[in-house]
């Protein structure tokens, strides 16, 4: 039992580990990665990003 | 539709592709890196389909391409994390934690689509394409953090199997390719930076495998590094 607690705590840590990679490079993406399995050309993304404006007091 | 370079990628790599199951066959060792062989033809099917929709529907910006190419790459991704934890049972077999590993890839799939449901739940799009496209982002960030536990643990058992250690460093420098590249496309904000970039890293992975099992056989072991043990 304690065998596969800690199989499951483990597994906790790595899907957060994960997670909180996925957030850090896909912050501007809004959640948005490219998968790339395989040497097939990669759709653009339907959605692109927001593009970066400078804030209103630089104008 | 693609250009000539990404033309020339696209079959380099499932050239590649089917080199390294070539290889694995000549060097029987097919059986034994079965789940690598299995992700590897898959890949190179999925790529012929691609290619064939590709030109059926035209171009790259097409429904069709567009559906097949995200739900063909979560299956590619499953197939790929199976070929992990199956090297995890490679380099963990000596330590009988045959069955640990089982209940943590199983516990961590289980929780990494459970997440996944939760976080498409919501959505007012189709469920099943946003599941699908999510569980293939979130699995492929999970076999990221394995990777790097996987060559963790090659250091901590001071592994010397040539080949192993040149599948997992292979594997580490692909997902990490994929991650700088999926950074450098945050940071800048432009698509065209990873139009090449990603693909030429598919490339990558199936030729290092190939290179490895040309040139090392199973019996072949890493030499102890010789500063380690220098008398003084």
């Amino acid at each position: 039992m304690s065998r596969k607690l800690g199989a499951l705590v483990l597994a906790l840590g790595i899907l957060v580990g994960a997670m909180g990679i996925k957030t850090v490079l896909t912050a501007k993406m809004q959640g948005m990665a490219m998968m790339a399995n395989g040497p097939a050309p990669v759709p653009a993304p339907r959605y692109p990003p927001p593009k970066q404006t400078p804030p209103s007091s630089f104008n | 539709m693609p250009g000539p370079i990404g033309l020339m990628i696209w079959f380099l790599g499932t050239a590649f592709e089917l080199t390294f199951v070539v290889c694995s066959l000549a060097r029987k060792s097919f059986l034994r890196y079965f789940f690598l062989n299995l992700y590897v033809l898959l890949s190179t099917t999925v790529s012929i389909g691609r290619f064939l929709i590709l030109f059926s529907y035209g171009g790259a910006e097409s429904d069709q391409y567009m559906y097949f190419y995200f739900y063909s790459d979560a299956l590619l991704t499953l197939a790929l994390y199976f070929a992990l934890i199956s090297l995890y049972s490679h380099i963990l077999g000596e330590l009988r934690a045959g069955e640990y590993v089982k209940w943590v890839a199983v516990f961590l799939l289980l929780g990494t689509a459970g997440f996944t449901y939760a976080v498409v739940a919501q959505s007012t799009q189709r469920l099943s394409t946003s599941f699908a496209y999510e569980l293939s982002q979130n699995l492929y960030f999970v076999g990221l953090v394995l990777t790097y536990i996987l060559w963790g643990a090659v250091l901590k058992l001071r592994e010397t199997r040539t080949r192993l250690v040149q599948i997992i460093l292979s594997l580490g420098l692909y997902f990490s390719g994929h991650a700088a590249s999926y950074a450098l496309m945050n940071f800048s904000g432009r698509y065209s930076l990873i139009q090449y970039l990603t693909p030429a890293l598919a490339c990558f992975l199936p030729l290092s495998w190939s290179v490895t099992m040309l040139r090392h056989s199973d019996e072949s072991r890493l030499a102890p590094a010789q500063l380690v043990a220098v008398p003084r």
